[in-house]
């Protein structure tokens, strides 16, 4: 089994009173994909952006490999390393090149970069169009074509083909396909498995606040048992 | 007393023939308005992104006082400024009393809760996922502000724009501390204020032709941007 890049232990987090994660263990590893299985207001998105460090836990520990440390003191390395991308991806105001050119901090190359990003998305024929008017299945193209110029270790991805038509749908599961080929550890969190085929090398389920490995996967990426 | 026609013509006489003591008047309004505005808006910026971004106690609080000094009238914060600078008040010793100094703070009284309201309104309208995406693509804390800043930059001109506007165009802030003395602290709202109570309307309609012209310009400005970035769309 391969090693795991990050290993989150123990996230817990309450809105008030209401206790929605608890306790939940979970772990990526490079070149895979899992996905994470949940009803609507289980806490899948709470989780994701817990480990892109978007939003802090009441409690929680990351593992390098090294032993746990406070998921506090991993901030700022989870954010260098885990991209978060939205169900409905936030694009900046302005044309697609500039968008994507925002995930690279300069450099002479900045245009080259850019200009295979649109090549590996399929968007050559929208490089000047304004950002915000493409259709929803080019606007998640585009926002996964930033995430892997941006090249982090891991992507989370929230619904990500939530919305779509068929083929809107297939084109964004290619480019799934392709990242989890290239090397790159993904978590795809859906309320519906059946959109995503055989994508996924692992299936995890999120119920009532803890992460469970479901029988039926490998386990590749797994729950950790707690 | 002059009739209307004929302060009009001489207005545009002391316009188009470019009466130094006129145009001198607008050189100091817009030495003094542009400095509060320069000394201002950083602060008003900060204020305004830590209002909507981060939680804190007090700050309801503070959204609604600076919501609430947004209708302060100019005379009032005037006269609590000259009561500081006076000879007799806690800041006497600066001696900034009828200097453009006091002007400028006095300007920076008004213009500070109008860019930070409005500034305020802007960012917190803005989609979090904004800031996130912008984090999670890498962008550093500064990077990130300054790229929500971009997002609504029409709404931060707006506040802009509302704040000059609101300070060039004031009395009672300018006529308490600067004395409305020629050639140093006459503006162009006390010029107006001076020359109308004199009954001498003509350098009162060039100034006013000014302030409206500066007004006209900056709104058609502000919709030619808005329009093209709609067109952009």
């Amino acid at each position: 089994m391969s090693q795991a890049l990050f290993r989150f232990i123990d996230v817990r987090k309450s809105f008030g009173r209401r206790p929605l994660l608890r306790g939940a263990d979970i772990e990526l590893v490079a070149g895979r994909c899992a996905l994470l299985v949940g009803r609507n207001g289980s806490g899948k998105s709470t989780l994701l952006r817990i480990m892109a460090s978007l939003e802090p836990p009441d409690r929680a520990s990351v593992d390098f490999g090294g032993g746990p440390l406070p998921w506090r003191r991993c901030r700022g390395y989870l954010q260098r390393h885990i991209l978060y991308l939205h169900q409905q991806p936030y694009l900046f105001d302005g044309d697609v090149r500039y968008n994507l050119g925002y995930a690279l901090k300069g450099g002479r190359d900045k245009r080259a970069l850019v200009d295979a990003a649109l090549r590996w998305g399929g968007l050559e024929a929208l490089a000047g169009a304004p950002a915000r008017s493409l259709s929803g299945g080019e606007r998640q193209r585009l926002a996964l074509a930033r995430a892997w110029l941006r090249r982090p270790a891991v992507m989370l991805l929230d619904e990500p083909t939530a919305n779509m038509d068929g083929e809107a749908r297939h084109a964004t599961l290619e480019l799934l396909r392709a990242l989890r080929e290239e090397g790159y550890a993904l978590l795809i969190a859906s309320h519906d498995q059946h959109h995503f085929g055989d994508l996924f090398d692992a299936r995890m389920a999120l119920r009532e606040g803890r992460v469970a490995q479901c029988a039926d996967e490998p386990p590749a990426i797994a729950a950790v048992g707690r | 007393m002059q009739s209307l026609g004929e302060a009009i013509a001489n207005a545009l006489g002391l316009l188009l023939g470019g009466d130094p003591e006129l145009w001198e008047i607008v050189a100091i309004s817009f030495r003094v308005s542009v400095t509060a505005m320069l000394v201002a808006t950083p602060f008003a910026l900060l204020v305004a992104f830590a209002l909507a971004h981060f939680t804190f106690p007090g700050r309801k609080l503070l959204v609604t006082l600076f919501s609430s000094l947004l209708s302060v009238p100019a005379v009032v914060v005037g006269l609590t400024f000259y009561l500081l600078l006076s000879r007799q008040g806690p800041l006497g010793d600066w001696k900034l009393l009828f200097t453009q100094s006091a002007m400028v703070i006095g300007q920076i009284a008004l213009a500070f809760p109008i860019l930070v309201a409005m500034s305020h309104s802007a960012f917190h309208a803005l989609d979090r996922r904004a800031w996130e995406t912008a984090r999670t693509l890498g962008a550093g804390p500064l990077r990130a502000t300054l790229t929500l800043m971009r997002e609504i930059r029409f709404g931060l001109f707006a506040a802009l724009f509302a704040a000059f506007g609101r300070i060039i165009a004031e009395v009672g802030a300018s006529m308490m501390l600067g004395g409305n003395i020629l050639h140093y602290t006459r503006n162009i709202p006390t010029a107006i204020a001076l020359e109308t109570s004199k009954g001498e309307f003509a350098q009162g309609i060039a100034l006013g032709i000014v302030l409206l012209s500066l007004t006209f310009s900056v709104t058609a400005l502000l919709q030619h941007l808005q329009q093209r970035r709609m067109i952009g769309r």
